[in-house]
């Protein structure tokens, strides 16, 4: 039993850095020297810039030099909560990372749910900055005003999931704990961060820079109470909301079966990644879908902090031979991308394989979809035996996944080659394998095949992380606005740009708009109660249409122009038709392609060749962002039209 | 009347803490909640709700006599009495008197009921 | 034999405003001809079935060719979100 009557510290007096919603203070980590510097939260940096995916994306902006390897000791490590973090909002959980990608080589964030945002505000922090690489194998402790930076050499090589236990028994129940597994270690670069025993920061390789740096873990408690502007306004919105949506027609059925009940959806409406995106239609399908998963392996509804959804579904896979395996899933993108597009039948093994991911460090994300790569090359005979240590690499097969996954989390043989992703494995196979790489910039497509879905493609070919469709999900405006045309898909797309990597930024969990008709004025007047910030919606877009942009400069920098030959999609989804299912015979084509880019540059205010203008920029208060694009040769000359006064348009339903 | 624990509903998901601190002490911090909820993960991989169940422990080894019986028989701490000494944590059989280094006395749950009235899967209920 | 059933649907967001709830906030009852899968009711009210992701009904996933019986609720959801 955790040792509650034990008297925590006394906290130090806030007055001097209060301020509502926020933590009130930033620390810098040099982990060369351990110093550790303390600073005061700007109160206009965390107006303009709201939390998370923006504090990341103006810091790694500003500080970090354009040529800095990824993995080297001028890249940035971010952790930064969001303003709704802990807070009595609907699901105010997440917790940002960020850094510069490893796969992308442009900026990155990614959050998680779970219990570790809360912790950090409640600590006093809004953003920790990690510097430089440290010498030796650390960790950060942080107890409310205690910052130390201390040896993990013990810890370092232990599964992550293995080592939030252990520091559970080490330093007490009531910490929060996030760590890294033996991929961060190596540096693969889809590592993600775990934590909660379920919850991850799985995308762009964020666990590969922490893991860069030394950086094993980090643990936090923090006891004090976060400050509010007007609690009793706060709380009754949120209770009235809680009453409200508990009869929601959708809440039973997302309490039940999470994200996974989109299986079944997917595999109907031919968008269900199949055997590395060959097909969109897996034959065994039900054997894996939510309701099995319900019915075989559930062992509890699991919830992040604040959440009265319950998404989580924590389960126990039962293979026989192999010790019974507990993990947080398999989610649908788990299901989707360890499950279809490797083939698997059986829902034991895709939560065998999503916990393999958990315990290596591994995005459940990006490793099947690798995997899936590497299992269509085995069948190519491209990859042999010879290659996987005399192991097969054959579909729908665990033993194989386990032994293939283990070679890239140690980065050794064709492990090594695969640790790059697809793209930079398909690079380095050659064999125009690039072509059947299912990725866009670097990252991989997440659990959607887009080509009976051309929006969804467009979002996956512009969003500024890599292909993910926490940016952009426009699947339904696909089957709205009509499957086969590319006419209207762009403004919707950059639409959901805006509004979906708000909740990134807010850091509150965006299903309760998507699914349970919490509308995003409430979040905004959420926003108005904590900090007593005169804030509208239409100032919340236009933040984060500026973070938009400020990603896309930076990208730019980073890594040339123009920015047109970045947005592409692999040939597999631009040319190949479907061969089966419900999407048989559809492809997006190329043509469609190219006009749905140009209408996309029209209407985000860009030019021609993807580069963003001076006007645009300059409308969203990032001017000097145009300052260094053009001494880059980068700035982009409007088209003839000019640059739309609002950019984007929220799609107009049509269900009639 | 009393609340029922089921724990096998609950999530984890700390509603409970949140509307209790907010309820009592008008402050967003789960840690000075009368309820805790406690997680057992990796395994069994299942969530516990904690809280007071007015078995009068606290109020018989008071030496201050601080904890008094309401008539509906719940005990409360009266604040104005209570010294802070820490006594009835020791006392609590359950573990449910809980202690925070901002909190005048300790803390303990005094059945407002808020906590059901937010939980959204039956782990918390009323019980007449 | 019955020739008409009493179906209850329920949803939320965009779906629910072209439903048109009329026994509470989120339920819409209709009285329609016994044996019609759930894809003819949506017809019938004239509610495209590309709008529904999937249904749901005495706590089961189901397509939209299960086929209500008398005074059974289903519940409607469209995707918005995504997984």
């Amino acid at each position: 039993m955790p040792d509650d009557a034990q008297t925590h510290e006394l906290s130090t007096t806030r007055e001097d850095v209060t301020m509502n919603g926020f933590g009130g203070t930033i620390l810098r980590i040099n982990l060369e020297t351990g110093d550790v510097k303390r600073t005061k939260t700007p109160a206009d940096f965390a107006r303009e810039w709201m939390g998370a995916r923006g504090f990341i994306a103006k810091t790694l902006y500003d500080e970090v030099p354009r040529d800095a390897d990824p993995l080297g000791p001028d890249n940035i490590f971010i952790m930064a909560p969001g303003v709704m973090t802990g807070s009595f909002a609907p699901c105010g959980s997440k917790i940002g990372f960020g850094c510069i990608s490893p796969a992308t080589n442009g900026h990155a964030d990614s959050n998680m749910g779970g219990m570790l945002g809360a912790e950090v505000k409640y600590a006093g922090y809004d953003m920790v900055v990690f510097e430089r690489i440290s010498p030796e194998p650390v960790y950060l402790y942080i107890d409310d005003d205690k910052v130390e930076i201390r040896p993990a050499k013990n810890y370092w090589g232990m599964g992550s999931l293995d080592l939030e236990k252990r520091m559970k028994e080490d330093l007490g129940e009531d910490f929060q704990i996030a760590t890294i597994g033996p991929a961060g270690e190596n540096g693969v670069v889809f590592s993600c961060i775990t934590h909660d025993f379920g919850r991850q920061a799985g995308r762009c390789g964020v666990g590969a820079v922490m893991g860069s740096k030394k950086l094993k873990a980090i643990a936090v408690r923090g006891t004090k109470s976060l400050p509010v502007h007007d609690v009793a306004a706060m709380t009754k919105s949120t209770y009235d909301i809680i009453q409200r949506t508990k009869p929601h027609p959708l809440m039973d059925p997302w309490q039940k079966y999470g994200t996974a009940l989109f299986v079944g959806w997917a595999n109907e409406h031919g968008c269900f990644p199949t055997k590395n995106f060959q097909t969109t239609y897996h034959e065994h399908w039900e054997k894996i879908s939510g309701e099995t998963l319900a019915d075989e392996i559930l062992v509890t509804h699991k919830a992040c902090f604040g959440c009265w959804m319950n998404c989580g579904k924590y389960s126990v896979a039962k293979i026989p031979g192999k010790p019974d395996t507990y993990v947080e899933g398999p989610e649908y993108e788990t299901i989707a991308l360890c499950g279809g597009n490797c083939a698997m039948e059986n829902i034991h093994h895709v939560a065998y394989a999503n916990w393999l991911c958990d315990n290596l460090g591994l995005d459940t994300m990006s490793s099947g979809n690798t995997i899936g790569f590497a299992m269509e090359l085995y069948e190519k005979g491209i990859i042999t035996k010879d290659d996987l240590e005399g192991h097969e690499l054959r579909w729908g097969n665990i033993d194989d996944f386990e032994h293939v996954i283990r070679m890239i989390a140690d980065r050794r043989g064709i492990g090594e080659v695969l640790s790059y992703g697809t793209k930079g494995a398909a690079e380095r196979i050659g064999h125009d394998t690039i072509n059947i790489a299912s990725q866009a910039k670097g990252m991989e497509f997440s659990g959607y095949d887009t080509r009976w879905y051309s929006a969804q493609l467009l979002s996956y070919c512009t969003s500024d992380i890599g292909a993910h469709h926490n940016r952009s999900w426009a699947i339904t405006a696909d089957i709205q606005i009509g499957q086969d045309t590319p006419v209207g898909k762009a403004p919707v797309v950059i639409y959901l740009q805006h509004i979906r990597p708000l909740f990134d930024t807010w850091c509150c969990c965006r299903l309760f708009w998507g699914e349970l008709d919490i509308t995003p004025e409430e979040h905004v007047d959420t926003i108005q109660y904590l900090t007593g910030w005169d804030v509208t919606m239409e100032e919340c877009m236009l933040v984060s249409e500026k973070i938009w942009n400020l990603t896309r400069a930076h990208y730019l920098e980073r890594n040339g122009g123009p920015g047109r030959q970045f947005d592409v999609a692999p040939v597999r989804h631009l040319e190949e038709k479907v061969p089966s299912g419900p999407a048989k015979g559809k492809t997006v084509g190329r043509e469609n392609f190219e006009y749905m880019i140009d209408d996309y540059y029209f209407n985000r205010g860009w030019d021609k060749q993807g580069n963003p203008t001076r006007e645009v920029l300059e409308i969203l208060g990032i001017g000097y962002a145009a300052d260094n694009l053009e001494k880059a040769g980068l700035i982009g000359e409007p088209f003839e039209e000019g640059v739309p006064k609002v950019r984007g348009q929220k799609l107009k339903p049509n269900a009639m | 009347m009393k609340i029922k624990v089921t724990k096998e509903n609950c999530t984890g998901c700390k509603l409970c803490q949140q509307i209790c601190t907010i309820e009592h002490y008008a402050e967003v911090n789960p840690k000075k909640a009368a309820i805790r909820v406690y997680g057992e993960f990796p395994e069994p991989g299942i969530f516990t709700p904690k809280l007071c169940v007015q078995c009068g422990a606290c109020a018989r080894a008071c030496p201050v006599d601080a904890i008094e019986r309401r008539e509906d028989r719940v005990y409360v701490i009266n604040p104005e009495t209570c010294t802070n000494c820490g006594v009835c944590v020791d006392a609590c059989p359950f573990d449910v008197m809980f202690v925070h280094a901002d909190a005048p006395t300790p803390i303990k749950c005094d059945m407002c009921l808020k906590c059901t009235e937010v939980c959204n899967t039956g782990a918390l209920t009323v019980e007449e | 034999m019955e020739s008409t059933v009493i179906v209850y649907l329920r949803s939320g967001g965009k779906l629910r405003e072209f439903l048109k709830p009329d026994v509470d906030q989120y339920t819409r009852k209709v009285d329609v001809d016994a044996g019609l899968s759930i894809e003819e009711i949506l017809a019938v009210l004239g509610v495209a079935p590309v709008m529904v992701a999937f249904a749901f009904a005495d706590g089961k996933v189901k397509k939209l060719d299960y086929v209500p019986t008398d005074g059974e609720t289903i519940t409607l959801q469209s995707p918005v979100a995504g997984g």
